[in-house]
C-alpha cells in the first residue's frame, strides 16, 4: 500500500476492521510486528481522542504543541482556532467544549506543523455541517500543496469526492486497493460487501 | 542542548500549570502530610518515645507517601484523552520527555516538602533553623533519586487498570536506600552529630541518585513504547 503526495486515500471497514490500528502503525504510535512502513516528512494525526489536556484552554493546548514542534511563534495558532471556528471559546478550558468543538481543535493540532502526511481517523465525527465544509476544504487545500491523507472514516458520503483510491480493510487485512472510478457511496459499501463475503 | 532543556522547560511548565489549575494532587498530598505528621505526634506514648527519636521517621513517611499521590498523577495527565500519544507525535525526544517529568515531579514534591517543613517544626519542636540548610541538602538529595524512580514506574504502571494500586507497591522496594539514608542523616543532622558521621550515608544518596537517574533515562524508551 503506498500514498503519494496530494493524494488522499480512505480506509473503509467494519467495527473492528483494522482501520485505526493501521493508522496508529502508521503513525508509529504502534510496532508492527512484521512488515515495514516508509514516508517522508512530518506526520500528523486526528484520532478518537484529542491528545490535549482539558486543564489547558484551546491557545494554551496549541502552544505547547507548538513548542514541541518547534515553531515559531508566528500567528498560527490563532489563525488555525480562527480557520477553525473555534475563536470565540479559544481561552476556555477545552474540558468545557462540546464533541464537535473537541474534534476541531484536534484537526488544528494535527495541522500545526503543516505535515506532510496526515492521518485522520473519523475526522468528520461530532462536526456540524459548517464545520464538515471547512474539514473538507482543509482536506482539498492539503492535497493541493503535496500532503499525502489516509482517512479512516464511515461517513462516505461526504468523504468520497476528497479521495482517489479506497482501502477495503477486512477482518484485521487490506483485502483491496482500488481507484474510486466513478464509484458513489453505494458503489464503495457494496463492493466492500463482496469482498467481506469472499472473505468468509 | 538548548532545544533540549526548551522541550523540557515546556513539559514541566504545562504540567506545573494543569496541577495549579486543577489542584488536585497537591491539596491531597498536603492534607495527607498534615494528617500524618498529626497522627504519627499525637499516637506516640511522649514519655517512652522522644520527638528526636520519632521525628526524622515521621519526617520521611510524610515525604515519602505525600510524593507518591503527586507522582501518580503524573503520568494519569497523560492518559487523559491519550495526550501521551499526542506527545509522541512530536519530535519530542524520550529523554525531554523524562526531563520534563522529573523537574515537573520535583518542583510539585518541593512545594509540598517546603509546606510540611514548618508543620513538621511546630509539631515535633525540633529547633532546626540552623541546621536547615544542611536539612534542605538531604531533603533535596534523596527527593532527586526518589523522584528519577518514581517518574519512571509511573509511566510504567499508568497503562495498567490499577495504576494508584500498583506505584506505591513497585516503587517502596527501591525506596528503602534513600529513605533509610534520609532518615539517618535527618536523625544526625537533628542531634547535631558531626558531619564526619553523615559522609557514609551522604555517600549512598549521592550513588542512589546517580545510578538510579543514569537507569531511569536510559529505560524510559523501552517504557513507552507499546
Amino acid at each position: 500500500m503506498d500514498v503519494v503526495p496530494g493524494e488522499a486515500l480512505m480506509l473503509v471497514g467494519g467495527n473492528g476492521a483494522g482501520k485505526t490500528t493501521l493508522l496508529r502503525l502508521m503513525a508509529g504510535l504502534l510496532k508492527p510486528n512484521r512488515g515495514t512502513i516508509h514516508y517522508s516528512g512530518a506526520v500528523g494525526m486526528v484520532a478518537h481522542h484529542t491528545m490535549m489536556y482539558d486543564a489547558l484552554t484551546a491557545r494554551e493546548n496549541l502552544t505547547f504543541f507548538g513548542r514541541l514542534h518547534g515553531l515559531p511563534r508566528d500567528g498560527r495558532v490563532d489563525r488555525l482556532i480562527d480557520l477553525l471556528g473555534l475563536t470565540h471559546a479559544r481561552d476556555q478550558r477545552i474540558a468545557t467544549y462540546s464533541r464537535g468543538m473537541l474534534q476541531r481543535l484536534a484537526i488544528a493540532r494535527a495541522l500545526l506543523h503543516e505535515p506532510d502526511v496526515l492521518l485522520l481517523d473519523e475526522p468528520l465525527t461530532g462536526l456540524d455541517d459548517a464545520a464538515s465544509h471547512t474539514v473538507l476544504d482543509v482536506i482539498d487545500e492539503l492535497k493541493r500543496r503535496g500532503a499525502a491523507l489516509v482517512i479512516a472514516s464511515h461517513q462516505l458520503v461526504e468523504l468520497i469526492g476528497a479521495v482517489a483510491r479506497v482501502g477495503y480493510m477486512v477482518a484485521g487485512r487490506l483485502a483491496a486497493l482500488e481507484p474510486i472510478a466513478g464509484l458513489d457511496a453505494g458503489g464503495v459499501v457494496s463492493r466492500y460487501r463482496e469482498l467481506v463475503a469472499g472473505d468468509g | 542542548m538548548g532545544e533540549l532543556l526548551r522541550v523540557t522547560a515546556a513539559i514541566a511548565r504545562k504540567d506545573l500549570k494543569v496541577e495549579w489549575r486543577t489542584k488536585t494532587a497537591f491539596v491531597s498530598s498536603l492534607v495527607f502530610a498534615v494528617l500524618v505528621l498529626a497522627v504519627l505526634y499525637f499516637a506516640r506514648d511522649k514519655t517512652s518515645v522522644g520527638d528526636y527519636d520519632l521525628a526524622p521517621g515521621a519526617l520521611w513517611v510524610t515525604f515519602t507517601f505525600a510524593g507518591m499521590l503527586g507522582l501518580n498523577r503524573a503520568f494519569l495527565l497523560e492518559r487523559e484523552n491519550r495526550a501521551l500519544d499526542g506527545l509522541r507525535l512530536t519530535p519530542t525526544t524520550p529523554t525531554a520527555l523524562f526531563l520534563g517529568k522529573v523537574v515537573g515531579n520535583l518542583v510539585f514534591l518541593g512545594v509540598v516538602e517546603l509546606v510540611s517543613l514548618p508543620l513538621f517544626i511546630l509539631f515535633y519542636d525540633v529547633p532546626i533553623w540552623r541546621q536547615l540548610p544542611v536539612l534542605l541538602g538531604v531533603v533535596a538529595l534523596a527527593t532527586v533519586g526518589y523522584v528519577a524512580v518514581g517518574t519512571l514506574l509511573s509511566a510504567m504502571v499508568v497503562r495498567t487498570r490499577f495504576s494508584e494500586v500498583m506505584l506505591p507497591v513497585l516503587l517502596l522496594p527501591f525506596l528503602v536506600p534513600p529513605i533509610v539514608s534520609a532518615v539517618q542523616l535527618t536523625w544526625r543532622i537533628l542531634a547535631l552529630r558531626p558531619l564526619s558521621e553523615m559522609t557514609g550515608w551522604l555517600s549512598l544518596l549521592a550513588a542512589f541518585d546517580v545510578i538510579f537517574f543514569t537507569l531511569s533515562l536510559l529505560l524510559f524508551e523501552a517504557i513507552l513504547v507499546e
